[in-house]
């Protein structure tokens, strides 16, 4: 659906982009993650053409991109705003002009959002009467109304009250199993791990680790787990001296651990080990938190 | 195309429909009318009758002072008597004390009042009534000149006509200085508050974030000049508003007030006898008499004022262009927390500087300082505007006009740059350190 290729882009001395390659695939929500200031914002910039590359070029749906394809993107920018003494209607019908629609079919899909998410109420208040939380939803309306192929949410969820942040995440999902492909910038790793299928992380302007969210979390396995066992005593239950023991403790005749076992080691292995010490409730494999492995990643470069 | 109209048409409308825009356009002539309209009716409203009692000890004034609509002159005995009439009648607001001394003619005369002083206009009566009289009597007393052949010398006046030596019209300099001024002010007024207007609109978006948005709808330039454009036309339609309003008035004022262009008419006709023949002399005489009012209408029609409308409707529209756009960069570089007066400053100082050499202009508007800034493309608009009733060579406009066109396109393509990394850059201070480094070749 769209890819990047070899981008940099320079302000000044200052590399914002270092030879970025990203691939989106198509009906997919991807994440471009990164700490503050590592170049998100940029390349999303470089593909909503607000900006121009220096080097390398943006694919888009098998071709360069080109000027007319903004009808096909719908953008939310992470410093989100609108007219303040615009009314709702008016504004959104005029934001949908813009990225091509007719008036009438504009307002024909206004309609529908509107109602779909009880707002319509709103269509002839002005921006300024509306609260924050009432803003973003409109906001987030006039984002995906032209039916985009590919959305683009920089930072989601910053500033969205929980309430807003479930819809929108709601939206975002049922958007892409109608066929949008989603990218999605954040530097919350636990809303990644949700709703993310693809990731790519970026840290100083360039790209750190990318790929699919769960191959990724597999490859950075660390052959950790955690275990509950019912006993009389945990004391008395013992453990090959290779197996590294944390957060050991034991509450109501039920003793837990996270386990740590050599590479040469498998589950098996542990449940081994344990099984004739008592009775094995759970034995789950720990797999590193995308928080874990980004700043691993981050550390390690 | 069909975006960039779209921001136009929104720029224009947000604006037209707007309760503010209709204030400005109806309230803003009536006011500056009502400026001026006041001290004209203050001037020639009915003003109350009072009475000067006059007690003359010297004889010399009998009969001399004459009561006009105003201020009845009337002779009292002795001073006691007319300060008693005084406290006693409201009507008597002062009186006039003229004391005997040894020689013939007074050195001095006294004005008594009670209370609030007598108005300036009733004090300048009677002192001129005392000094005339006084002169009278010296020339009839003294240098034996009858009273007719004073009166003649006294009514003999000489106009100074002021002619193009090939058209033969006159030259009507404090009209045209006054037309001058006006143009200069609309036109730098226009200029600063549109000029601004884009200004705001650009930090508007900018600080409410919707730019970013738009400018992933439309190229960044194509937002700038749609703003610049849609609030260029808000001005045309004010200044469009504004002649249709003032030739309504004008056209008022000559359905309801008739004599005032009869008159003027009639003394035009008579000058261009009076430069063929003497024997209409006695009538122009009468009619040079005729109130300043007249002269000013009798100027009015003597303006070209289909050439004025053009050149201003090119002043407007280049002048507009010329700092519309730097005003858009500037807006572009205004943040939350910035001062957005560090930036506009540069861009304001000249039109201010143009503002302040006004009277110099109008003083010698064919001057060599004139001259500069009505080429200077950052003040002409101003200065030639200011020059145009005047009467400005052909190639001199000629070239003011080519000049402004060629920084006009210049213009737009700096702001254009500015505008283009200022509007997404936010929460950072921008320096012209920062501005600079935009224009530098990679």
């Amino acid at each position: 659906m769209l890819q990047a290729e070899h981008v940099t882009k320079q302000f000044g001395d200052f590399y914002a982009l270092h030879d970025v390659s990203i691939d989106v695939s198509k009906g997919r929500i991807f994440g471009l993650l990164g700490p503050n200031g590592a170049g998100k914002s940029t390349l999303i910039r470089i593909i909503n053409q607000i900006l121009q590359s220096d080097e390398g070029k943006v694919i888009f749906d098998g071709h360069e991109i080109r000027l007319s394809d903004v009808e096909h993107i719908g953008y939310l920018p992470e410093e989100r705003g609108l007219y303040k003494k615009m009314k709702v209607g008016e504004q959104a019908l005029y934001l949908a002009q813009l990225k091509g629609l007719s008036r009438t079919e504009a307002e024909k899909r206004l309609r529908w959002w509107f109602k779909h998410l009880e707002i319509d109420t709103w269509w002839n208040r002005k921006v300024e009467e509306l609260s924050k939380g009432m803003q973003q939803k409109v906001q987030f309306v006039t984002t995906v109304l032209h039916n985009p192929k590919l959305l683009i949410f920089d930072e989601p969820f910053s500033g969205f009250d929980p309430v807003n942040a479930t819809l929108l995440k709601k939206e975002i999902l049922r958007l892409r199993d109608e066929g949008a492909t989603v990218i999605f910038s954040t530097h919350n790793m636990s809303s990644v791990e949700e709703i993310c299928d693809d990731i790519a992380l970026i840290n100083h302007s360039q790209v750190v680790l990318n790929g699919n969210v769960k191959e990724i979390r597999q490859s950075y396995r660390k052959n950790m787990f955690h275990l509950e066992i019912r006993c009389t005593d945990s004391r008395t239950i013992t453990m090959p001296t290779e197996f590294v023991v944390t957060n050991g403790k034991e509450e109501k005749g039920v003793y837990t651990a996270d386990v740590s076992l050599p590479p040469t080691a498998s589950s098996n292995d542990l449940l081994s080990a344990v099984m004739s010490q008592g009775q094995v409730s759970a034995l789950q494999e720990i797999l590193p938190s995308m928080n874990d492995i980004f700043i691993e990643a981050v550390s390690r470069q | 195309m069909k975006k960039i109209l779209l921001i136009i048409s929104r720029e224009y409308l947000s604006r037209v429909k707007k309760k503010s825009f209709w204030i400005l356009t109806i309230v803003v002539p009536l006011l500056l009318a009502g400026l001026y309209a006041i001290p004209i009716y203050l001037a020639v409203r009915p003003q109350e009758k009072t009475t000067v009692l006059v007690v003359d000890d010297t004889k010399l004034f009998d009969g001399a002072f004459k009561s006009s609509k105003e201020i009845v002159y009337q002779y009292a005995g002795s001073l006691d008597y007319a300060q008693r009439r005084m406290t006693e009648e409201d009507s008597v607001s002062a009186v006039l004390y003229i004391p005997a001394r040894e020689t013939t003619i007074p050195g001095d005369a006294f004005l008594y009042y009670q209370g609030s002083s007598p108005s300036a206009s009733l004090q300048s009566d009677v002192s001129e009534q005392l000094q005339s009289h006084i002169r009278t009597i010296i020339l009839q007393d003294v240098h034996g000149i009858t009273q007719e052949e004073f009166d003649q010398v006294n009514a003999t006046r000489i106009k100074l006509h002021t002619k193009d030596m090939e058209t033969g019209k006159e030259a009507f300099t404090e009209v045209k200085s006054a037309i001058g001024l006006v143009l200069g002010l609309v036109i730098f007024m226009v200029v600063l508050t549109f000029g601004s207007q884009v200004m705001s609109g650009v930090s508007e978006e900018k600080t409410s974030r919707i730019v970013e948005v738009i400018v992933s709808s439309v190229k960044p330039f194509q937002l700038m000049m749609g703003k610049v454009i849609g609030i260029g036309f808000v001005g045309l339609t004010q200044f469009a508003l504004w002649i249709m309003l003032s030739m309504v008035g004008f056209v008022g004022i000559q359905a309801t007030n008739p004599e005032l262009f009869e008159a003027a008419k009639a003394r035009q006709n008579m000058t261009e006898v009076a430069t063929k023949g003497t024997d209409a002399v006695e009538q122009m005489q009468a009619l040079n008499d005729a109130p300043v009012v007249t002269e000013l209408v009798q100027g009015l029609t003597a303006i070209d004022f289909p050439l004025i409308i053009t050149m201003f409707l090119i002043y407007f529209v280049l002048g507009y262009f010329f700092y519309a756009t730097l005003f858009a960069g500037v807006g572009a570089l205004v943040d939350v927390d910035t001062n957005a007066q560090q930036f506009s400053l540069p861009v304001t100082i000249p039109l201010m500087l143009v503002m302040v050499l006004m009277p110099a202009i109008i003083n010698e508007p064919s001057g060599s300082l004139a001259t500069w800034l009505s080429v200077i493309p950052f003040t002409s608009p101003v200065a030639m505007m200011i020059r145009i009733p005047f009467g400005v060579p052909i190639w001199e406009a000629a070239v003011s006009v080519g000049v402004l066109l060629l920084f006009v396109p210049l213009n737009t393509w700096v702001a254009g740059r500015i505008y283009k990394r200022g509007i997404l850059l936010y929460g950072k201070k921008i320096t012209y350190k920062d501005i600079f480094s935009w224009f530098k070749k990679k």
